[in-house]
């Protein structure tokens, strides 16, 4: 892959996990548990560590958590600490289980890791952000809805891989894109 | 698509994350009604008061740099009304039971009630 490949393939990437990020704030989530969301930001990072490696997603998704936080506000407070710290740590754990475990993991599970290590890192930091170790009590509540929020976001994953593989990312040629 | 690994993961996951809830469940109703409301501020105590029937009111939390309205009516509490601006603690509703709480991370809030008399008699008085 050429250098301008690369670099736009990336900089879509960060439009689209910021763009995520900020619309995924603005959906009313219909479940008893206050402050769970969907992770569709993750989508992005599970498909940047698939084609670029783990560098180039925490590159991806601390621009993302910078730009998110810059259009839908907080940037600095503690939303913004609580979403770098789940972003980086659910990649060093996908990482780990992607890299480490391939044949026993799809990326379904790569991802339901994921979203578990984001939750359960965000509900530690939260406690230590407000000096409340009882706010803890709320991780098993957290996990039980980032398994299946895993889930989906991992068969998305999933599908985008069937459709398009990571080798067709390094392959597309400018008469592809001329004939489409 | 799934592996078993994935399913495996997955029903893992589920059961600790099932047990945890069941734990919490169990916690509470052990506990059972709790009595005392203690809100805290950067894990500072600001305000100390009896949870019980008959005992309603309001207190206001902060500047204007951001507020938090506490409201306790018929042995629970809630944070009626805040301009953080993700909204949480007010849609976590109306808490009455011990090991439960309310967070407000924004202002980093901490709405708890415990079990036991408040020890401030003072507090019920002013």
């Amino acid at each position: 892959m050429s250098k301008t490949k690369r670099l736009v393939l990336l900089a879509l990437l960060v439009a689209m996990a910021a763009t995520l990020h900020v619309i995924e704030g603005w959906l009313p989530v219909p479940m008893p548990v206050p402050g769970a969301k969907l992770g569709l930001a993750n989508t992005i990072s599970l498909v940047a560590l698939v084609i670029f490696g783990w560098q180039d997603a925490v590159y991806i998704a601390i621009t993302r958590v910078l730009l998110g936080s810059l259009f839908g506000g907080g940037l600095f407070g503690p939303a913004f600490i609580m979403s770098m710290g789940g972003a980086l740590i659910s990649i060093i754990i996908m990482t780990h289980v992607h890299n480490k475990r391939a044949g026993i993991f799809s990326l379904v599970g790569v991802s339901v890791a994921g979203a578990v290590a984001h939750n359960l890192a965000q509900v530690t930091m939260a406690a230590v952000i407000v000096y409340s170790p009882g706010l803890l009590w709320y991780a098993p509540y957290l996990v039980l809805f980032a398994v299946p929020t895993g889930l989906f976001t991992g068969l998305a994953v999933n599908y985008l891989f069937a459709k398009a593989p990571a080798s067709y990312w390094f392959n597309i040629k400018n008469k592809d894109l001329q004939n489409k | 698509m799934l592996t078993k690994g994935d399913k495996w993961l997955v029903m893992v996951l589920l059961s600790i994350a099932l047990a945890g809830v069941g734990l919490h469940m169990y916690y509470i109703a052990a506990n059972g009604q709790g009595q005392t409301v203690i809100i805290t501020v950067n894990g500072q105590t600001v305000k100390t008061f009896p949870l019980r029937q008959g005992y309603v009111g309001e207190f206001r939390l902060g500047d204007d740099h951001g507020y938090n309205i506490i409201e306790y009516s018929g042995g629970r509490v809630r944070v009626r009304e805040a301009d953080c601006p993700d909204q949480i603690c007010v849609n976590s509703g109306w808490i009455s039971m011990s090991p439960q709480q309310i967070v407000c991370l924004p202002y980093r809030v901490v709405v708890k009630v415990v079990a036991g008399v408040p020890a401030d008699v003072d507090d019920i008085a002013r």
